[in-house]
């Protein structure tokens, strides 16, 4: 076990903001923590490193128990803060340096380090500039860049990706995927559920503080009722047939709206099939269809009552 | 390691371009100005030598005493007078044609032949009653006690000391070294500005970057001395690279004492440095809002130690005694001060250990607030 953290608890005043949070990050995964704004990722980061002091609970890494002095512990975690965190006196080059160097002694080591980080983040032509000359995405990449530039064994990162265009965010996503083949556990947070879906093996809902739900996203996707969502672009459906759509076996709910006939199924098969036969025997006229597979965010949706995104 | 991090943050330091501002361009900048204030002053109002002529005859060739003590104030780089010796019909022309200011002719009392009053009038007018006086009190010492002629030789020596108060009304030294002083003591308090910047950047509930560099493994405390190390080596030096300019660019003199006025320099460097790591590390505020502070406190300080108006200093100094002591900018002026106006070291031993006790104070008060390494919120 990388990480094991029990029943944290972080209170700022009346606010809870982290509530009896426990979890578990076993070696080579990439933990995904994923929930709204305020919702608590990273307060929760915050305590596992002892950066915030938190009113109970408590932290194991690499199984020691985490305190502000485990050097032996932090020199193995590379962190991407949810700030920009840099010198803006420092260079591109100087700031990788520099923070490789608190962890990293050998010099060769440190420049063959820094000169990867370089490379990974794709700064290559930006060594010389000066953080307040790059533009955010420049600046994100220079931000992840400092956190692992040492290799560590556990690389946690808060939102890393915000701000980043598509192009290079996954290029970035395609880098972690990497660091984590190369052997590093991963804890990684956002609100873009698309992104946790997309590289993290084990997916950690919060909301408020607390963790509504763990586990891969089939298993999380597996934990609520509804199936398949089927959207049809269809003319003229009448009140009568909506009403009749909602009989169907299987159907959760319809909603017509701008032409567009949105259809949630409950879990099973043939759905669509059961979608389509009504939608011919009626006569409705129709264009595109789609079917799609529950989202995170349809997770989200069912275990909290509101939306992911907001 | 520490070599690295040394490295690195004299780098920043030296980079951060709104600090290097205050606390050597600023100085320097304000340095040049009073220099050239003061020296138009000087310019303006230097002291001429007056023109004065006394007539030549029988009675001023036997005032023996009277030749002495005219060619006295005639002679030397400070001299009153430019003195001319002519007969009295010579003087005349002189007088009339404006080439002197007026002469002597020596009877008993003395007479002073003018065309019009002023300024310079005046002052051979009372070069003349200070003589009578002082020969009219040497006779009736010398009546009553004829042994006390040494000392009346003295005295009358003393004359010369007459004569340089009064060529140098307008110019005094004093002030416009005092005026040097509060600029170096100012520019020691703008060290806060980096000390203020140490602690921002290892207080992980002020800055980010702080917080990555907390979660490095490296000891807290170890990173900020050694941090606070390359603040001090860079503010100090810009503080002797202040102390040459003065010395040897404006040519002030800071009395034979340099080693002394460097040692307060370095005393009043730590000073600053702790003065603003103490700002920085009592609150969560933004760097702005240190940065407005601090420079406004230093100005304030300044102020009350009389950088802009003299008087200030004593009028704090008899009214709120206190803040005298608790004013840095003012306990370095005056150890300043006391290094160069007084040959016992008393006095600037007392400024020096209540510098001393300030800085320790806030280096205390900050140590007990950065040395906890997690945080309540962030
Ligand atoms: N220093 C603080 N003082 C008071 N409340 C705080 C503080 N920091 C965070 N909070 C509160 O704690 C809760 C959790 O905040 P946190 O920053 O952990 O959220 P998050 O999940 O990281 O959100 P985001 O996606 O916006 O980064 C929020 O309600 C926030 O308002
Ligand atoms: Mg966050």
């Amino acid at each position: 076990m990388i990480i094991n953290a029990r029943n944290l608890v972080k209170r700022y005043g009346d606010l809870v903001a982290l509530d009896h949070l426990s979890f578990s990050v076993k070696e080579g995964e990439i933990f995904g923590l994923l929930g709204p704004n305020g919702s608590g990722k990273t307060t929760a980061i915050n305590c596992i490193l002892s950066l915030l002091k938190y009113d109970n609970g408590e932290v194991e890494i690499f199984g020691e128990t985490m305190t502000p002095d485990a050097y032996h512990i932090k020199r193995n975690i590379g962190i991407v803060m949810q700030n920009v965190a840099v010198y803006n006196e420092l260079t591109v080059y100087e700031n990788i340096d520099y923070f490789c160097g608190l962890y990293v002694r050998d010099k060769n080591l440190k420049k063959r380090l820094v000169d990867e980080a370089v490379e990974f983040v794709g700064l290559n032509e930006f060594t010389r500039f000066y953080p307040k000359k790059l533009s955010g995405g420049l600046l994100r990449r220079l931000n992840i860049a400092c956190g692992f530039a040492h290799r560590p064994k556990l690389i946690i990162m808060d939102e890393p990706t915000v701000a980043i265009d598509p192009q290079s965010r996954n290029r970035i996503l395609e880098g972690i995927l990497e660091l984590n083949r190369e052997g590093a556990t991963i804890i990684y947070t956002s609100h873009y559920m698309e992104e946790v879906e997309k590289i993290c093996s084990r997916i950690m809902i919060l909301d408020k503080g607390k963790a509504i739900a763990t586990g891969t996203k089939d298993e999380l996707k597996a934990m609520i009722t509804l199936g398949e969502k089927i959207t049809v672009e269809s003319y003229g459906v009448t009140e009568e047939q909506l009403k009749r759509m909602r009989s169907l076996p299987n159907i959760v709910s319809v909603d017509y709206r701008d032409q567009v006939l949105e259809v949630k199924s409950g879990k099973g098969k043939n759905n669509l099939e059961t979608v389509l036969d009504f939608i011919k025997k009626e006569g409705i006229q129709f264009g595109k269809i789609y079917c799609e597979l529950p989202t995170l965010n349809d997770v989200f949706l069912e275990l909290t009552g509101k939306e992911l995104r907001d | 390691m520490f070599a690295h991090v040394f490295k690195y943050r004299f780098k920043c330091l030296l980079r951060d371009r709104w600090s290097v501002f205050w606390t050597l361009v600023f100085p320097l900048l304000l340095a040049t100005f009073f220099y050239m204030a003061f020296s138009n002053i000087d310019k303006s109002e230097i002291f001429e030598p007056i023109n004065i002529a006394v007539v030549d005859d029988e009675q001023y060739r036997n005032d023996q005493a009277f030749r002495e003590a005219l060619s006295q104030a005639s002679a030397g780089d400070d001299r009153l007078f430019d003195l001319t010796v002519a007969s009295e019909a010579e003087a005349d022309r002189l007088l009339d044609e404006n080439l002197i200011d007026g002469y002597i002719l020596v009877r008993s009392p003395m007479k002073l032949v003018v065309r019009n009053s002023g300024l310079k009038q005046s002052i051979i007018k009372s070069f003349i009653d200070n003589y009578v006086q002082t020969v009219s009190a040497v006779k009736a010492i010398l009546k009553e006690d004829p042994a006390a002629q040494e000392g009346l030789i003295r005295d009358l020596a003393n004359r010369v000391k007459y004569v340089r108060e009064v060529s140098a009304t307008s110019a005094e030294p004093d002030n416009i070294l005092l005026y040097f002083y509060s600029l170096i003591a100012m520019s020691c308090l703008y060290g806060s500005l980096m000390g203020s910047r140490e602690v921002t950047d290892i207080q992980a509930d002020i800055s980010p970057v702080a917080s990555r560099v907390n979660a490095a493994p490296v000891h807290k405390l170890k990173l900020f001395i050694c941090n606070i190390s390359a603040a001090f080596v860079i503010h100090f030096s810009e503080m002797l690279v202040l102390l040459a300019y003065l010395m040897f660019v404006l040519r002030i003199d800071f009395g034979p004492r340099t080693g002394f006025v460097v040692l307060t320099t370095f005393l009043g460097s730590a000073a600053g440095l702790s003065f603003g790591a103490f700002v920085s590390a009592l609150g969560k505020k933004s760097e702005g809002i240190k940065i407005a502070v601090i420079i406004g406190v230093t100005m304030l300080c300044s102020f009350l130690s009389g950088m802009m108006y003299q008087d200030m200093k004593y009028i704090i100094a008899q009214k709120v005694p206190v803040l005298s002591f608790l004013n840095p900018v003012n306990l370095l002026t005056d150890a300043f001060y006391s290094l160069y106006y007084y040959d016992s070291l008393s006095r600037y031993a007392f400024n020096a250990a209540a510098l001393l006790a300030l800085t320790l104070i806030f280096c205390s008060s900050v140590y007990l607030i950065i040395r906890r390494r997690e945080y309540a919120s962030l």
